[in-house]
């Protein structure tokens, strides 16, 4: 499959080769160590056999759940032009841009890339994209010790669980004191209180329950005691929300899926990475600069790659090689499908449709725990067990939520969602709550 | 020449350059239209709005559309011609896969979906488990690593958990190969651990008397591809692997070159312990232009409870997530890239057992063939049988005319094909290493030597001036030391200054 010889192109190959046999083509591979009977392995299907066995595995999957779960990822709206312009072969199937005479179509839409989240989040410098949001975090902390050499980084509690795993897992707790600021009412303590041994300030925007606050004065404490201030932003709401960089921060990191990606089960999405040029030398991952060819006209190029794994080998400033490129690629075509009114729109409808649910929820009996603060995100306290109400939920054609505790619900608005949807959930809810 | 790598017909258009998608931008064009809002407008009040419209281009649809789309036509592809990239296995990427890839709950299941609405995707990954252990001969694989270089620092966090777990904290070498990928080293460390460098023979293997020499009591592990960034094939490595097991280490398979030994021979009975593989190099995942990959990391069953998680779990017929009871944690928010383990899964199924009993083998024979007509043009740099890659040097033309390696790689560019890789691995001056994987015909292989061979003859002349190389792209030659002093990495034309390494 796939391999195109003939018999004849076989020949041909043998006779230059003078070989009888693919076998022999590994005489010097140790008999003991060889496959005799070949791979344990199904036959090989047709394409036109694989479609069914693919599409019955897909239908195994609880079909069409309308979505109310966010945490990082949201359900919105990914348009058709930017899908299929993403997709585009010469896009998809390219490798990395080192060779710039005939990548220069990745490397502008990469440079526009970083532009465009320059632009966005007040920054300066942008690589051209990390795995994801939580690793993107983890790799922010490591430059924020790097640069201060300090052993202390201090975070916030209002993270998805599972960037805080993965933080928990890529800096090393034997060497460094990751300190986790429980949020107070949903927001972070303003006057929180930086130490001069603190590396790192994390905190996400909006936090992870979905209330959100100006961040401004805090960052100003941090940076007062020479911490690296670092933004985990939300790009969807970006539209609306005050930009981080307008707030102060040094760095801002985002999970970018809600920009240009499906929700994919969680990947491939597209982690975002944004400084000032005070810490360029220090970022992970690629970046594209523009620069001049020998006849003076316009071309970018991967830049400062004195930083990377492959010139520096052990002392790079990450082991960080394949990146998500098509994910940025989307990312950047979204964004500028989108333009300011559409970004804001995004944001602002979101904010309005998790407005009417929270005050329809309540009318019905509901606890919303961060009523007031929240925007797009919030808390819904349920009398029974939020395990047993999501998989009920389940049942009723609702993806309900993420579980945050034993009686409490983590619920998402995107623009996507309509007033029935709303109305519907919340009657399935009542139903399921009080049953 | 009549190949499809269509050597003769150049697939990139020049012209002036494109502007950026801000200089196409006018106040008040947009191609974003949403339905009108539903529900009662109330008042948001919250210290963190902003009272103004975000920073974006204003461009209509069809403007967005043609700015990409030409963009497009100034980028190479496997779709678009051959990538003879030595280290990075650019077969073709079955376009089948982009079908399955989209259809409906694969590519739009919220990752906090519970496992009890999503049985079709933990499906896939159990399956594409299944191929994986058996083709590497490992016991339990997980997909959290997103990519090559994440699957490499998961194997290391595993043997440095391993150890801690068995009192062996003192083990804080990592040996790795002077010919080795730059990750390796770069994980290595990211890891915690100090990095041995081991050297390379003179025909090529690891130095195994250095290898002795190297290992102590601090040895954690050894690292290594088989076959090695030379191409060629260990054959000492049972020897290799027993030394470091002999010394309480863990050896370590760094998946870049399986596809050489897929249905040939395994890992797992070289005596390795850890094993990632790349999917986007041997499972014909798409690289889009640098990612995303896929690195899943597969063990053998005394370091099951060691590895990242949550990983799929199947009791009578229901498929569930587990976290291993010792894991290092997590390597991604969710669970790595699922779309690409799912490409690579159709690509499996597709191949079936005899596909993949033959994957490496004729990966080999395009490699070993291509390696044969182009030793004709250049010297390769070892005197071996090449595996799915080989070696070339052309430190003889730089001495007699300062043609180097790269101004090779450039000059193919104007011919149709991207330049094979060079400069790696770093022993070997002036290389050029080539991979021509297994989908490519017998005439396009034809095509590169005899287009090499035009070339050299080319570069040889006496009136010629290398850097004019290549002549017939939308640009030339980059001038790479403007970025590095006055940085330009974003349209707000700021310079970085005072840039000096």
């Amino acid at each position: 499959m796939f391999v195109p010889h003939s018999e004849i192109d076989l020949k041909k190959m043998f006779e230059e080769l003078s070989i009888s046999s693919l076998d022999d083509l590994f005489t010097h591979i140790p008999e003991t160590l060889k496959l005799n009977d070949g791979l344990n392995v199904p036959p090989s299907l047709s394409e036109l056999e694989s479609i069914s066995e693919f599409e019955l595995l897909e239908s195994k999957n609880t079909q069409n759940l309308i979505c109310f779960a966010g945490g990082g990822h949201y359900d919105v709206y990914l348009p058709q032009t930017v899908k299929s312009l993403t997709m585009r072969p010469e896009f998809m199937t390219s490798y990395t841009p080192y060779q710039a005479e005939i990548s220069q179509g990745i490397l502008q839409v990469l440079f526009e890339y970083q532009s465009l989240i320059c632009d966005l989040t007040d920054m300066e410098l942008a690589n051209a994209s990390l795995y994801d949001g939580a690793t993107s975090v983890a790799e922010a902390i490591s430059v924020a010790i790097n640069k201060t050499k300090r052993d202390n980084v201090v975070i916030s509690s209002g993270f998805n669980p599972n960037t805080k795993e993965v933080v928990n897992t890529l800096i090393d707790n034997n060497k460094f004191n990751i300190n986790y600021v429980d949020l107070v009412d949903y927001l972070f303590p303003e006057d929180y209180v930086f130490s001069e041994e603190d590396a790192a300030f994390v905190i996400s925007l909006p936090h992870y329950e979905g209330s959100a606050q100006d961040l401004t004065s805090i960052v100003q404490n941090a940076k007062a005691a020479g911490v690296i201030t670092i933004c985990y932003a939300d790009p969807s709401m970006l539209g609306i929300l005050k930009s981080p960089g307008s707030m102060g921060f040094d760095i801002v990191v985002s999970e970018g899926q809600s920009m240009g990606s499906s929700l994919s089960f969680g990947g491939p999405t597209v982690g975002w990475f944004a400084t000032r040029k005070e810490l360029a030398r220090l970022v992970p991952g690629r970046i594209i600069g523009e620069s001049r060819d020998s006849n003076n006209t316009k071309t970018y190029v991967m830049t400062l790659r004195a930083r990377e794994q492959d010139i520096r080998r052990e002392k790079a400033s990450s082991n960080i090689c394949t990146n998500q490129t098509l994910n940025a690629v989307g990312s950047t075509i979204h964004l500028s499908w989108l333009g300011p009114q559409g970004l804001y729109e995004i944001g602002y409808q979101a904010i309005q449709k998790a407005s009417y649910m929270k005050q329809a929820l309540m009318n019905n009996g509901f606890n919303i725990l961060n009523n007031s603060t929240s925007l797009r995100e919030f808390l819904i306290q349920t009398k029974r067990s939020s395990e047993d109400i999501i998989l009920e939920m389940g049942d009723k054609g609702f993806l309900a939520g993420i579980k945050y505790s034993d009686n409490e619900i983590l619920v998402a608005v995107t623009e996507k969602r309509t007033k029935e949807q709303i109305d519907n959930y919340v009657q399935s809810l009542m139903e399921v709550d009080n049953a | 020449m009549h190949s499809g790598g269509n050597a003769s017909s150049l697939p990139l258009v020049g012209g002036a350059p494109e502007p950026t998608i801000n200089q196409l931008s006018k106040p008040g064009r947009r191609a974003s239209r949403f339905p009108k809002l539903d529900v009662p407008v109330t008042e948001i009040n919250n210290s963190a709005i902003r009272h103004d419209k975000p920073t974006l281009p204003e461009v209509s649809e069809h403007d967005l559309v043609m700015h990409y789309s030409r963009l497009a036509h100034r980028n190479f592809a496997v779709d678009v011609g051959f990538y003879p990239l030595g280290s990075c296995t650019m077969k073709y990427n079955p376009r089948f896969a982009d079908y399955v890839a989209g259809l409906n709950t694969f590519a739009n299941s919220h990752p906090a979906t519970p496992s009890a609405f999503t049985q079709g995707n933990l499906e896939v990954l159990y399956e594409l488990e299944n191929y994986l252990i058996e083709i590497t001969g490992m016991d339990n694989a997980t997909f959290q690593p997103p990519a090559g270089a994440s699957g490499e620092l998961t194997g290391l966090l595993i043997i440095k958990k391993y150890l801690d777990e068995n009192n062996l904290s003192n083990k804080k070498d990592i040996i790795v190969p002077d010919s080795a990928h730059g990750t390796n080293p770069a994980s290595a460390k990211m890891a915690g651990f100090n990095v041995v460098e081991v050297s390379t023979d003179i025909r090529g293997m690891v130095n195994i008397d250095d290898l002795k020499g190297l290992v102590n009591e601090n040895t954690a592990g050894l690292m290594l591809t088989n076959p090695n960034t030379g191409g060629l094939f260990e054959e000492n490595i049972t020897e290799i692997s027993n030394i470091i097991h002999e010394n309480g280490g863990l050896v370590y398979y760094d998946g870049a070159n399986l596809n050489a030994i897929v249905g040939v021979c395994r890992p797992g009975d070289m005596g390795f312990d850890i094993v990632h593989s790349n999917l986007h190099k041997t499972f014909a995942t798409p690289h889009g232009g640098g990612g995303p990959g896929s690195g899943p990391v597969a063990v053998k069953s005394f370091l099951k409870e060691y590895l990242p998680g949550p990983i799929v779990n199947k009791t009578n017929d229901k498929y569930d997530w587990y976290m291993p009871k010792l894991s290092i944690g997590r390597m991604h928010g969710y669970h790595g890239n699922f779309l690409v383990a799912l490409r690579a899964l159709v690509y499996m199924k597709l191949l079936g057992k005899e596909g993949l009993d033959s994957l490496g083998s004729y990966a080999v024979l395009n490699a070993r063939y291509l390696s044969s007509i182009i030793s004709k043009v250049i010297p390769l740099a070892y005197n071996e049988p090449c595996m799915h890659e080989f070696v070339a040097t052309v430190k003889d033309l730089k001495k007699s005319h300062k043609i180097k390696a790269y101004d090779v790689g450039k000059a193919l560019l104007d011919k149709g094909f991207h330049s094979p890789t060079i400069y790696f691995p770093l022993i070997i001056d002036e290389a050029l290493m080539f991979e021509p994987t297994e989908t490519q015909t017998v005439d396009t292989l034809d095509d590169l030597a005899e287009t090499l061979k035009v070339i050299i003859d080319e570069l040889q002349g006496d009136d010629v001036s290398l850097e004019s190389y290549p002549k017939n792209l939308p640009v030339g030659r980059p001038n790479e030391l403007i970025p590095a002093k006055h940085l330009t990495v974003n349209w707000g034309d700021f310079e970085l200054l005072e840039l000096t390494e």
